[in-house]
């Protein structure tokens, strides 16, 4: 499972690439192989106010809708249309092409509640294995 | 032992309340207002809802739908167009995530709760099995399909258990890869779907279908069904507040997603072992086969295994490259003889009605 070194994580698996006074928000490889292929992928538009934990789009796989939740707080700034058009980018390059909204922050300090690779990563190692119990319990 | 769950019959209900009550319940399960719930609901009159993201433009025969009386509404869960009708049985599962039995992973979670109508079909002598990634189907014949969405913590995961089914009138309100086929293929698009009143020969009472659902669902999850009725919060929530929203136009016609359209090709490629048909719906914006069936004189063992190769291919990349992993994937995984057939054929047979399509711009409109 690929998690860069760079940039910071939440626990419902969005990454979040810090530039200055605005974010770059995507799913990670573990969020995307969680949802599956993904078929249809809807953003809000840009100017978009965004509080933190709100919903900034929808996401389909397998015939389940799934909400996308910001990460932090911030007004968006662009969306990226061509995953709109190919949401499979997403499952394919997750950290690339497949990245969600560029957002301006409001509460620069939210970016400390957000967990670095090291911790994240044990907290997917924690979900998958959680996954394998119940696997075994079926 | 875990809470028990709310079993809520909803009733006969138009379209339009028991859209807005699946959102209404689900609001009310995130907010923790309401227990865990499994519903039955029921449709009068008949009616065609689509998924989420569809655009009814490119899924539904409206001209027809209005002269028949067929309300039209828009799914919060995900999936493609149905037709239902007072044959059709829906159950709902309203619960939150991370509940010990209900995997996080989508894929295992539909199997998880399908697995659960399997075993109540079973209790109704049903020999049905789930097939990924979301059907419950009887010998290859779909008898059930299934969707779901989340809000908050809580999620909503439901489907409709054909009892009876009015397969004419599906085949003429919801567009279909059917439009330019002869009688023949029609007749075994058909086979497609079944019903209970066509495995068992009889049409059970519903509440004897109810209760072997709830049963089954309850054995399967591991849970406590109690009784229980609407509470007076969703009761409100759902006159003050959904009702009217999913009653609007702009829920109902609502455009999800710009980039997306809706392409029919029927395309015929000559093998070795006979002729392959191919008619297929195309997404032709976003490279992805909508739906697909296969026909032709060629014989295929088991018999249900072109139906499992329809089901691989939906809502499947139609690039090259990728279609060509999906059919390689589905022989390899499958124990499937078709003489003088290859994989290879199908490929050919798929491309063709592909390209065809992508070169017409025919819309299925």
């Amino acid at each position: 499972m690929y998690i860069p070194e760079e940039l910071l994580y939440d626990k419902n698996n969005y990454w979040v690439k810090v530039m200055g006074e605005e974010v770059l928000i995507g799913l990670t490889e573990y969020g995307q192989s969680t949802t599956g292929d993904i078929l249809y992928l809807e953003l809000v538009p840009e100017d978009t106010v965004l509080p933190r934990g709100e919903q900034f789009g929808s996401i389909e796989s397998g015939k389940w809708v799934g909400q996308l939740t910001a990460p932090v707080s911030g007004v968006v700034v662009e969306r990226n249309r061509d995953i709109e058009a190919s949401p499979r980018q997403v499952n394919a390059h997750p950290y690339e092409q497949g990245w969600l909204v560029r957002v301006k922050l409001i509460d620069p300090g939210e970016l400390e509640s957000l967990m670095g690779a090291a911790d994240y990563t044990r907290w997917v190692e924690e979900q998958i294995r959680l996954d394998e119990e119940d696997e075994v319990a079926l | 032992m875990s809470k028990p769950w709310r079993l809520l019959d909803t009733g006969i209900r138009p379209i339009a309340e028991n859209m807005a009550l699946d959102q209404v319940i689900l609001t009310a399960r995130s907010q923790d207002q309401v227990p865990d719930t499994l519903r039955f609901l029921q449709f009068s009159p008949h009616c065609v809802t689509v998924g989420y993201h569809q655009d009814i433009d490119l899924e539904v025969e409206q001209e027809y739908c209005r002269q028949h009386g067929i309300e039209i509404n828009r799914r919060i869960t995900g999936g493609g167009n149905l037709y239902l009708d007072a044959g059709q049985l829906g159950w709902e599962i309203f619960a939150v995530k991370g509940l010990p039995g209900i995997p996080q992973r989508l894929e295992e979670l539909y199997g998880r709760i399908c697995e659960g109508v399997v075993r109540g079909l079973y209790k109704l002598g049903v020999k049905a099995r789930f097939r990924p990634k979301n059907d419950i189907e009887v010998n290859g014949r779909k008898i059930s399909g299934s969707g779901g969405t989340e809000a908050g913590n809580a999620f909503l995961y439901h489907g409709t258990l054909l009892t009876d089914f009015d397969v004419d009138t599906m085949l003429r309100c919801l567009k279909l890869p059917v439009q330019k086929l002869e009688d023949k293929q029609v007749r075994s698009f058909k086979q497609r779907v079944t019903c209970l009143k066509e495995v068992l020969g009889y049409v059970p009472a519903m509440s004897t279908v109810k209760n072997a659902l709830a049963q089954g669902i309850a054995e399967e999850l591991g849970v406590e069904l109690k009784p229980g009725l609407l509470t007076d919060y969703e009761s409100r929530l759902l006159q003050q507040k959904e009702l009217p929203r999913f009653r609007s136009e702009a829920w109902i016609r609502g455009q999800r997603v710009g980039c997306q359209d809706s392409r029919l090709s029927t395309a015929d490629y000559k093998a070795p072992g006979g002729l392959i048909r191919v008619s297929i719906l195309l997404d032709n914006t976003r490279d992805i086969i909508k739906s697909v069936f296969i026909s032709g004189d060629f014989f295929a063992y088991p018999r249900r295994s072109i139906m499992d190769l329809e089901a691989a291919l939906k809502n499947t990349s139609s690039r090259a490259t990728e279609l060509d992993f999906t059919i390689r994937n589905f022989f390899d995984n499958h124990q499937v003889e078709i003489p003088g057939i290859t994989p290879e054929d199908f490929y050919h047979a798929l491309r063709r009605a592909i390209l065809q399509a992508s070169r017409d711009g025919v819309e299925a409109m």
